[in-house]
């Protein structure tokens, strides 16, 4: 349980976040070829990024891992663990955490709630024990809330622990989402395009916790964006999609020269900025 | 994702992490004090037929509570509860009740102790709920109220097809009157408070409160912490939930075995108010699709979620019924409306207050009383809750996962 104790900021090194190695997976939509033998591997302590244009399989190659969606063929390993199909409420436990494109947090209920529910598969206790709020549940429910403040003032939330997420701006809405996905102390971190609907200044607010919290962390993070200029400015490594190809993979200034890239996402101009 | 289209689905006051972060909210206490102190006074002064009336919200509200935490805060729409009504009743009476040999029918007893005999009933009418699991894990929103309406038509058959439990739909049976470590809840026996003697009516009175209270703080505690999360979590985002650990089948099931939990409670309460356990002998009965509907009006009245809400909508649903029968004469409504029975003229009364919730104020009864507290604080809590109605429901719905 060093997960619990490393808190973002206190700069602890782990030697316990592992590889995550996408292996030759296919994923299809009746005659849609969401995923076709797609590979490769997020290095520990890694921000891994993995672009392509719209319905180029992203999302599904995420759900995928999340176990959301099982492939058609292929598989996905963490370490020596190859991660279960379908179930995908054993993820966090297993140290992955993700955070979602559109956000997917309970609009009635508070930020500091809806970062809690990251503490699930670290906390304990059914319906009698926590109605009956018995001693030990209480303390557990005591000391998660604090750590769950701590990740919230991690992602300057501090000021809104006790507002409903449905009384936030969109900005903020979509750090409680990642507040959420680090709250299950993951060891590989997805976030599903951090940046979507963000303006200038927050993305590059977005950028820099990624940084800071890979930093913090070290753990490894797998970044789905649409955003060239946050992707090319804090990657250690990319991964191309195209119509559910990997297309190229590699450090972000090959990538971005890669003829098959550019093709890709031709038409963007020379910001490299790619069509939303 | 909300399956819960009827109405925005309320964020409770359990929901909410008081005491988390904040101190002991001292108004709220005194508050609570004063309402449990007038309810442990009321007996004292009420007329039979109020007191009895009293009796019935509370196993209205019992009910309810089950129907708000499976409906509201899991999301799982619900017509089944008249069914688990019927169940716990009948557990009760089987448990508790001694084998009589009725004319032809040999009616089943296993003469347990009471209290054991609730306790059982609740826990049987959990596993009923709990049988249901497997089609609340494939089913949502209408579908699945549509399918747990079967069970109540089950019900229907197996309570006139089961007299040996049921004591049959024509005279039922009477259940063994409820006591505790030797202490009836019948007239038996002499006690009294400020000279007032209490009866039987006066200890069921006081036996429901303490049910109620229990069932209330056991929900409003759960709901507060870790099941009530993952609850929430499922009811407004199932991909969400299961990436954050929570096992969603489980859950569901859980929150259908809490929910048929509190409904066999709150039958066991029923057959200890009447005095009789009596299968329906047409649809339209006690453990009827009405009364399904009517634990959904309680909710929908109270504020899909909240639990003080339930126990409101329990006042206005079951008690306008039991007011309206009351002073059916004295209304002048035998006469005037011949044919209409109290019964269904209070179908009308809280048809119209749903109706008027849907329209004015989809957050019920609940949030009424929320934003009255927030007015009365001078706090912002209210533009707060506003803009969280409108504010970001216009986000584009989650297509990840499914
Ligand atoms: N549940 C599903 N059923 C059928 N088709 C699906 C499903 N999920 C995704 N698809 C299809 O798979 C393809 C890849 O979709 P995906 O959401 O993974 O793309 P993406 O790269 O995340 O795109 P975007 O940038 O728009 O988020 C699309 O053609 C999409 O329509
Ligand atoms: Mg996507």
């Amino acid at each position: 349980m060093t997960a619990t104790t490393a808190g973002p900021g206190t700069g602890t090194t782990r030697t316990d976040v592992p590889e995550l190695r996408i292996d030759a997976v296919s994923l299809r939509f009746g005659g849609i070829q969401a995923l076709d033998e797609v590979s490769f591997t997020v290095r520990p302590g890694t921000v891994h990024a993995l672009i392509g244009p719209n319905g180029a399989g992203k999302s599904s190659c995420f759900n995928v891992i999340s176990g959301l969606y099982r492939p058609t063929e292929g598989r996905v390993v963490l370490g020596e663990t190859v991660l279960p199909e379908l179930r995908p409420h054993r993820l966090a436990a297993l140290g992955i955490g993700r955070s979602f494109q559109n956000i997917a947090l309970s609009m009635h209920s508070t930020v500091l709630d809806n970062v809690m529910l990251g503490r699930h598969a670290l906390t304990h206790g059914g319906f009698l024990s926590g109605g009956f709020r018995l001693p030990w549940t209480v303390r557990e429910e005591r000391r998660h809330a604090a750590r769950a403040a701590e990740i919230c003032a991690f992602l300057g939330l501090s000021h809104v622990v006790e507002t409903p997420v449905g009384a936030l701006p969109y900005g903020l809405a979509k750090r409680v989402d990642v507040a959420r996905a680090l709250a299950v102390e993951p060891r590989i971190l997805l976030l599903d395009e951090p940046a979507a609907g963000l303006n200038a200044v927050e993305t590059a607010d977005m950028a820099a916790t990624i940084v800071d919290l890979r930093a913090a962390l070290d753990i490894s993070v797998l970044l789905v964006e649409h955003d060239m200029g946050l992707v090319m400015g804090i990657a250690d490594r990319v991964s191309v999609l195209d119509f559910g190809r990997l297309i190229a993979d590699g450090p972000p200034a090959a990538v971005r020269r890669d003829p098959e890239v550019v093709k890709a996402y031709l038409g963007t101009g020379e910001n490299g900025e790619c069509p939303r | 994702m909300s399956e819960t289209a009827l109405a925005t689905p309320e964020f409770s006051a359990a929901g909410r992490p008081a005491g988390r972060l904040r101190r002991r909210n001292w108004p709220a206490i005194i508050a609570w004090a004063v309402v449990l102190l007038i309810l442990v006074l009321l007996p004292l002064y009420l007329p039979p037929g109020l007191l009895s009336a009293g009796q019935y919200v509370m196993v209205g509200a019992v009910g309810a509570i089950g129907l708000t935490l499976v409906f509201g805060q899991a999301g799982q729409l619900s017509l089944a509860h008249a069914f688990f009504l019927l169940v716990g009743g009948t557990a009760y009476s089987v448990l508790a009740g001694e084998t009589t040999q009725a004319g032809a029918e040999r009616i089943v007893g296993f003469g347990w102790p009471p209290l054991l005999a609730l306790i059982g009933a609740v826990v049987i009418t959990a596993l009923f709920g709990l049988a249901f699991a497997p089609v609340a894990g494939r089913l949502k929103g209408i579908y699945l109220g549509i399918a747990s309406l079967a069970l109540v038509y089950i019900g229907f058959y197996l309570g006139r097809a089961l007299p040996a439990l049921t004591g049959g739909a024509s005279s039922g049976r009477n259940p063994e009157p409820f006591s505790l470590f030797g202490f009836p809840f019948t007239n038996e026996g002499d006690i009294a408070l400020f000279g007032v003697p209490l009866r039987q009516p006066e200890r069921l009175w006081y036996l429901f409160l303490v049910v109620l209270v229990i069932g209330y703080l056991l929900a409003a505690g759960a709901m507060r912490g870790r099941v009530g999360r993952a609850w929430r979590a499922v009811r407004d985002h199932e991909a969400a939930a299961a990436a954050m650990g929570v096992n969603v089948l489980r859950a569901k099931a859980v929150a259908f075995a809490v929910s048929a939990a509190y409904a066999g409670l709150a039958g066991v309460l029923l057959v200890l108010w009447y005095g009789l356990l009596k299968p329906d002998e047409s649809e339209f009965g006690n453990y009827g699709l009405n009364t399904s509907i009517a634990f959904l009006a309680m909710v929908l009245i109270g504020g899909l979620g909240s639990i003080p809400g339930a126990v409101a909508g329990a006042l206005i649903v079951w008690g306008s019924q039991q007011i309206l029968t009351l002073f059916a004469a004295d209304l002048g409504l035998g006469t005037a409306l011949s044919g209409f029975s109290p019964t269904v003229i209070s179908l009308y009364v809280y048809g119209l207050a749903v109706i008027a919730v849907v329209l004015f104020e989809p957050g019920g009864l609940a949030a009424i009383g929320r934003n009255t507290v927030a007015a009365l604080r001078g706090r912002r809590r209210s533009d707060m809750d506003s803009s969280g109605a409108s504010g970001r429901r216009s986000a584009p719905p989650g297509k990840d996962g499914k």
